[in-house]
């Protein structure tokens, strides 16, 4: 019975994983096809969609993306950081209101939010934030519920009776938080950040109302090609995209030990 | 790094059942600052940006809700026009349908790699967890391009089936709710892997081995120890995956087909297309309320589940 | 690798704070391969003349754009936009668009009189299209010459239509009306019967330019109404397909260039619209995208002569709706739409 329990256990996780990958792999494949039609022969591939890509349509929006999400993953962590200590450690009353008003953005169709913004900035005079300012505050608004979480549930992991252990062995408060909390909370800090990236690198909704003319972001230059074109260099940018992010999970996973949250901090 | 192994088997926390929708509140904090009020200052500057970019924003559009264009005062209007019309309430309906079976897809395939990740030692839980976030990495659009180039009538699927033999007609796998729920069950599932991760990374492996060892079998240490524990955990799963489909765009937009109109794609329409930002507002309102609705409901059924299940 | 993490974001930090807000000229127009073709023919003449740059935004549907222009009070961040007649009628109406002076665009006077009405006071028309029938030339013996032809049983389950969400649903719910014994402003009714019977033949509605192309260009749709404009890029591209203009007439898409309240450098907007209209770059944009014109001075070749819009007969023969009535009509026809139309296909 267990063997059949554990047998059917890993076919699952076998079945989900090919799930998730196959239309990653009709991507990778539509992105090496000749035309727009989609072959999976792999004689018939060909690189010269990624050439296409060293252009200054496809490089500018890539950095300004690159920008805005790196200034949306620091800034979500530390607010992110903010909030979720006052959540998990605060005995305040009112953590399940002030939770649900972090979260709440969630629960807003985000074209919605794009253009509310929008009549708010120009109704407020702050045409000028428009572009960057708008798009780096408007990504957080999105990814600050996650950061929150992910924050929050590390902290939860913080057992006060090892801090009162410290306290006890003659630690100071400043020695504690180095050495105690920080260690703890770090993993939930970067997988916090690392989302907040992944998230603002790929939005398009709340992005369609904010960029500036001339400085648009990559994903929606990737959706403003597609009406035009159906070329398969948009499946070459989205596959280069791909391992742009993955190199920079790789560097938050090396500085802040990312994966250590799912390691259950064991590392 | 050490302390932290040391807090992960400590004994006394094993029933964590904090979730993130209801959340603990016998913790405490380590360290103690007098003053009450002061406790609430990290929150001011989190606070002030959702209050400028997300609260007085929205505030206005709620406003809107209630001035279509041409109105000078106040009305309901355009409420009761979203309420007797019932292309719009047709709108809402399957908006509710396909959420809730992305929300049951979702939870019923990150619960097993969740609790893979969360148990194994084996090497292959890095490549599994690379592969359960990879589907956030690559931009929605052309991943649900991806997916119309594996269901639609002419994709690998119906001509693999048709050269086959297995069939004569195409099966009608895209560009309806069959499609749409694949797609975004796709787009959401690194979320339900990660939000069930943490649940389950709060029980106690240890208690899971002393029912094996007492002669517990698999399946029942599963629904006996391990389900039970992780409700909050499920319904927080459910309820994130609920939002996410209910207020996307580009899945259903690209995978459903003109006469699959959910209430986000009728939303977008509105304030895109329309211009309507009024009728827009009020979709996004019956959208809110909605999922206010159901995340109640929600905690609802975790506290009933939990008391049911709880041994 | 602190160190080197901070310095990175100081870079991006100080990057993000010096973008600078533009002394040059923003243009928001036509995206994707057809870029290339607008920055050949008008935007790198412009600049070399005079003596500036332009930065090209490509974001956008004119619908789309008209949207940022609203929710931002006319300060949308382009100086010049390319938009329909109708929606230049509108925004001139809300205050939105800058009118457009004779004195500041002098080109204007060369325009066709009733056309430039048509567009009203804030818009320059620069390009006229009209709505094409496009067929496989490999599936048809003989061409069609009639819309009715799209009705033809052996096109059952062959042609494709837009969504609402292209305004060429809307033109085309008009024509059909025309074509089926209503008319194209008021009594529409026989438009929508129409065109429920034609989703019945469709395999589906589309409503991204680029993809109801790639449907008959790979074979799986033989025929559709398309704009002539791109009808004629496609033709030229190679695919095995040809179009015409149905005898029943068509209606014609008139584009105008716009310039926004808020415009930032609303003096060289001005002087950009007006060069667009000049005869040269007319010529020039009209054997380049394929289009046709409303100067009628312009020399272009046989061919261009032949099958775009380049006289006030070629105009004369169009159905010209009342634009003005489009936009307060939309909301209502897109409902009909939905409930008529869509649920018919299948």
């Amino acid at each position: 019975m267990n063997r059949i329990v554990s047998g059917l256990f890993r076919v699952s996780i076998v079945l989900v994983m090919a799930f998730i990958t196959l239309p990653l792999i009709v991507v990778m494949a539509a992105s090496l096809s000749p035309s727009s039609q989609v072959t999976l022969v792999p004689w018939e591939w060909t690189v010269r969609w990624y050439g296409d890509l060293v252009a200054r349509r496809w490089i500018d929006p890539f950095i300004l993306s690159a920008q805005i999400a790196v200034l949306v993953s620091l800034i979500s962590g530390v607010l992110g950081l903010l909030a979720a200590y006052v959540v998990a450690f605060e005995k305040c009353p009112g953590h399940a209101a002030i939770m649900s008003f972090l979260l709440s953005p969630l629960a807003v169709p985000q074209i919605v939010k794009g253009v509310a913004i929008v009549l708010f900035l120009s109704s407020a005079g702050l045409y000028r934030w428009v572009g960057t300012p708008g798009l780096v505050a408007a990504h957080i608004i999105l990814t600050l519920p996650f950061a929150v979480r992910m924050i929050a549930t590390a902290m939860f992991n913080f057992d006060r009776n090892l801090d009162r252990a410290g306290q006890s062995l003659g630690a100071t408060k400043a020695q504690r938080i180095r050495h105690l909390l920080i260690p703890i909370i770090k993993p939930g800090v970067f997988s916090g950040m690392t989302f907040a990236f992944i998230i603002s690198f790929n939005n398009i909704p709340l992005s369609v109302f904010l960029v500036r003319p001339g400085q648009t972001t990559l994903p929606i230059t990737v959706i403003n090609y597609l009406e035009y074109s159906l070329d398969p260099v948009l499946a070459a940018v989205n596959v280069a995209s791909l391992l742009f992010v993955l190199a920079v999970i790789f560097v938050f996973e090396k500085i802040g030990g990312f994966s250590a949250q799912i390691h259950g901090g064991s590392k | 790094m050490g302390h932290a192994l040391g807090t992960r088997s400590r004994p006394g926390r094993s029933v964590v059942t904090m979730s993130s929708i209801t959340l603990a509140t016998n913790r405490g904090r380590p360290f103690r600052t007098s003053n009450v009020l002061r406790q609430y200052v990290p929150l001011l500057p989190p606070s002030i940006l959702l209050l400028v970019f997300f609260a007085i924003p929205m505030g206005m559009m709620v406003g809107l809700s209630f001035h279509p264009e041409g109105a000078s005062t106040a009305t309901l209007a355009n409420y009761e026009r979203f309420f007797t019309d019932d292309f719009t309430l047709a709108g809402l309906g399957r908006t509710v349908l396909m959420s809730g079976l992305v929300a049951i897809c979702v939870t019923v395939m990150a619960y097993p790699v969740a609790y893979f990740l969360a148990r194994s030692r084996s090497r292959w839980r890095a490549v599994v967890f690379a592969l359960a976030i990879a589907p956030e990495l690559a931009g929605v659009v052309l991943r649900t391009y991806g997916w119309l180039i594996i269901l639609e009538d002419q994709g690998f699927i119906n001509s693999g089936l048709m050269w086959l033999g297995l069939i004569s007609e195409p099966l009608p796998l895209a560009k309806n709710m069959f499609g749409v729920v694949v797609g975004l069950t796709h787009v959401i599932l690194p979320f339900g892997i990660l939000s069930l991760l943490t649940s389950l990374q709060g029980v106690d492996p240890s208690l899971e081995k002393s029912a094996q060892i007492l002669g517990a079998s698999r399946i029942s240490v599963l629904r006996h120890i391990v389900v039970p524990l992780t409700v909050p955990g499920i319904v927080s799963s459910m309820l994130l995956a609920f939002t996410m489909s209910a207020s996307a765009y580009a899945t259903p937009a690209i995978l459903g087909g003109a006469d699959f109109k959910v209430l986000a794609t009728m939303v977008y329409e509105q304030v895109l297309f329309y211009i309507d930002w009024s009728f827009a507002a009020v979709m996004a309102n019956v959208l809110l309320v909605m999922m206010l609705i159901i995340a109640a409901i929600g905690s609802r059924l975790e506290m009933r589940l939990h008391k049911k299940l709880h041994f | 690798m602190k160190c080197l993490f901070l310095a990175a974001s100081a870079a991006v930090l100080s990057g993000a704070a010096t973008i600078a807000h533009g002394q040059e000229l923003i243009v928001n127009s036509y995206g994707g391969p057809y870029e290339q073709i607008i920055q050949d023919a008008i935007i790198k003449p412009f600049e070399e003349q005079f003596g500036v740059s332009v930065i090209y935004d490509a974001v956008g549907s004119s619908q789309q754009d008209y949207a940022k222009i609203k929710a931002t009070n006319g300060r949308p961040g382009f100086d010049v936009v390319v938009m329909t007649a109708s929606q230049s009628l509108e925004g001139c109406r809300e205050g939105l668009l800058e009118p457009l002076s004779a004195e500041a665009v002098p080109n204007l006077a060369h325009l066709n009189a009733a056309i430039s009405a048509v567009a009203g006071e804030c818009g320059a028309v620069h390009e006229l299209q009209y709505l094409a029938l496009l067929y496989r030339t490999d599936m048809f013996e003989e061409a069609p010459t009639s819309w009715t032809d799209l009705y033809d049983e052996r096109l059952d389950n062959r042609i494709v239509l837009p969504t609402f969400a292209n305004i060429m649903a809307a033109f085309l719910t008009q024509l059909m009306s025309s074509v089926h014994g209503g008319d194209i402003d008021n009594n529409i009714d026989p438009g929508f019967e129409a065109m429920a019977r034609l989703a019945a033949q469709s395999i589906g509605f589309e409503q991204a330019s680029a993809i109801l192309e790639s449907y008959i260009r790979d074979g799986r749709v033989w025929a559709m109404p398309f704009w002539d404009g791109r009808a004629q890029l496609l033709v030229d591209s190679g695919a095995p397909v040809d179009y015409v203009l149905p005898k029943e007439g068509s209606i014609p898409l008139i584009a105008t260039l716009n310039v926004p309240v808020g415009a930032d450098n609303k003096e060289l907007a001005l002087q950009f619209v007006d060069f667009f209209l000049e005869k040269t770059s007319q010529e020039r944009w009209v054997e380049g995208y394929k289009v046709g014109s409303a100067r009628a001075d312009i020399e272009v070749s046989e061919e261009a002569r032949a099958r775009k819009i380049t006289t006030p007969a070629d105009l004369d023969a169009l159905l010209l709706p009342d634009l003005s009535s489009l936009a307060s009509n939309l909301s209502a026809w897109g409902m009909r739409w939905e409930r008529e139309v869509v649920p018919a296909a299948r």
